[in-house]
């Protein structure tokens, strides 16, 4: 079935049962807003950086003498190369850079075959919606990958962050402690009782298959048939049943920041990770939803950290 | 004499249904191969092979069921016979080797870890199929003539061994709400919609009668027609119930502003 348009199944669904339609964006009550800023690098000096921006203005940036930049480890404005695709926490008014992650990758996914004695070849299958991707796992960064990955087998899952670099996928840090079961075996949620939980806690991650400056998220308990995804529906942290459209409201127990954000893609192998976020306090288990960068980054996100604790609610 | 012989007949073939209609529906609803990892004899095949095992055995059950029932052919006694033996031996290897795993025989409710119950019950339905090899009636005969008391006490015999029987309990006692849980198909729930008041009401002003639009969100699913003023006509559907409540709005098709024509509506 086409899908007209997402955004209008809020309106509709709104309509239908005399509820209010939410409204997507950052919560105005969560204190001096960040904003995500993606581009390509076209030049950078210590304090200056002029970017394009991915419909094609040209941009000019402070970089706030606090700035951290990041590629592949910290480094100093003057190491990224120009053609470098950037993604930046900006603040006053998408002026002044404070954070920058420059051609960074997330790989998530389960693991097809595992190839290579110094430098591993990992291929991977991200999902139905993602396809397959190759991944080369460095030979310095195969230990401590694998300290967190001690599976680096076919049929388990993998999650790691890295670079992107002369068209190679690099995998450098992991994202999380490998889950212990093999992609398909995926623990059942908890008994559930009967009542309306009105807030679920677990953790939030970022991939990088969202389009450029999409704020959105990718969630894993959708109906199969609705989303043409023959993986969804799979948690083990006891979700509610939405539909692509749906507007959650997404709060970050670490920083407080809140946002709407819709429902606008199958979270399938998010769904599949029944880990746990130690970023601030233990989460729950279970990751509950998978934020694009942008989003992930005005929620106070680090992109290197992974993931964060997250409540969600129906916006 | 035969009566007394003949009188578990039932409750074998009962039995061997049941476990065959059980077996199935977990293989078609599973779709996920590791969710058999914890199931019956099927943890001692590789993971590829366990839907195909289940099913095969959910079609020995079934031919060994409908033997019972047409004739009184020794093969089909002495092929119960052994099937159940067999089985008693198998749960006895599994709790040796797995004895995490559930046994399996009726389906994923019987996930519980293979117990003494378990195999008593198979140990008893040995006994019963041993009974019915004397026995020189088909099973429809049995049925035609119920010896009831003997059936009674067969089943409350198996009722005692039967560790799915608290599952099941527990089950309806700790239901998921209705947002948690698979809901029917789009075409029961259209077909549900359409049996309402409210689609009577509407129906004359739809352009087609097939939605353009379709989902689930937690316990609604939402259809969205086209009325001849090119307008959104959105019908809510409640998941739960056969004649379930349903909502409808026409929304305008340019601006957003809903115009909500029914309170809610039951059908």
């Amino acid at each position: 079935m086409a899908y007209p348009s997402i955004e209008r199944r809020r309106v509709l669904a709104a309509a239908a049962l005399g509820r209010e339609v939410g409204v997507p964006g950052p919560d105005p009550g969560s204190g001096d807003p960040l904003h995500a800023v993606t581009g390509t690098i076209l030049d950078v000096s210590p304090h200056l950086m002029t970017i394009e921006r991915p419909d094609g203005r040209t941009d000019r940036l402070i970089i706030a003498p606090w700035a951290t930049i990041w590629r592949g480890a910290e480094v100093t404005p003057a190491d990224l190369p120009v053609g470098a695709r950037v993604i930046m926490r900006t603040s006053r008014e998408r002026k002044v850079v404070e954070r920058v992650w420059a051609d960074i990758v997330r790989i998530t996914g389960t693991i097809l075959s595992v190839e290579g004695r110094k430098d591993l070849v990992v291929e991977l299958h991200c999902g139905p919606h993602r396809g397959r991707r190759t991944v080369v796992i460095p030979y310095r960064a195969t230990g401590r990958l694998q300290v967190r990955h001690p599976q680096l087998e076919p049929g388990y899952l993998f999650d790691a962050i890295g670079i992107r670099q002369d068209g190679t996928t690099l995998a450098l840090l992991p994202a999380t402690s490998q889950p212990t079961y093999p992609a398909r075996a995926v623990p059942p949620a908890p008994p559930a009782y009967a009542g309306v939980q009105p807030r679920i806690s677990g953790t939030a991650t970022w991939s990088d298959a969202f389009d450029e400056e999409e704020r959105g998220l990718a969630y894993p308990m959708l109906e199969r048939a609705d989303a043409a995804c023959p993986d969804a529906g799979v948690s083990c942290a006891g979700l509610p049943y939405l539909a692509l459209g749906s507007l959650l409201q997404i709060r970050n127990s670490c920083t407080d920041r809140t946002a709407n954000l819709p429902i606008v893609t199958c979270g399938c192998v998010a769904g599949r990770f029944c880990d746990r976020c130690v970023e601030c306090g233990t989460s729950e288990r279970g990751r509950i939803v998978e934020l694009s960068p942008s989003s992930y980054i005005e929620l106070g996100g680090e992109l290197v950290k992974g993931c964060f604790n997250v409540q969600i609610g129906l916006g | 004499m035969t009566f007394v012989l003949a009188s578990q007949l039932p409750v074998l073939i009962a039995v061997l249904v049941l476990g065959t209609v059980a077996k199935v529906i977990t293989v078609s609803s599973g779709g996920e191969p590791g969710s058999f990892s914890k199931l019956g004899p099927a943890v001692l095949v590789p993971a590829r092979m366990q839907g195909p095992a289940l099913l095969g055995c959910a079609l020995g059950e079934l031919v060994l069921a409908t033997g019972l029932l047409l004739t009184a052919h020794p093969i089909f006694r002495w092929g119960a016979v052994a099937f159940f033996a067999l089985s008693t031996y198998v749960l006895l290897e599994l709790r040796r080797r797995r004895p995490d795993a559930g046994c399996g025989c009726f389906g994923e409710i019987s996930a519980a870890p293979v117990g003494r119950r378990s195999v008593g019950r198979t140990i008893v339905l040995t006994g019963m199929a041993g009974m019915a090899v004397w026995a020189e009636v088909p099973g429809v005969a049995v049925f035609a003539d119920p010896p009831w008391p003997l059936i009674a006490a067969g089943l409350v015999a198996l009722a005692v061994m039967s560790p799915e029987i608290e599952e099941l309990i527990d089950r309806v006692r700790y239901r998921a709400p209705c947002e948690q849980r698979p809901a029917p198909a789009e075409s029961v729930m259209l077909s549900r919609l359409r049996a309402s008041g409210a689609w009577r009401a509407h129906r004359d002003q739809l352009t087609t009668t097939d939605p353009y639009d379709s989902w689930r969100e937690l316990c609604w699913r939402f259809f969205v027609f086209r009325n001849q003023d090119r307008d959104d006509v959105v019908f809510a559907v409640y998941l739960s119930g056969r004649r379930p409540a349903v909502r409808v709005a026409v929304v305008s098709g340019e601006d957003s502003d809903a115009l909500p024509v029914y309170t809610p509506v039951s059908a």
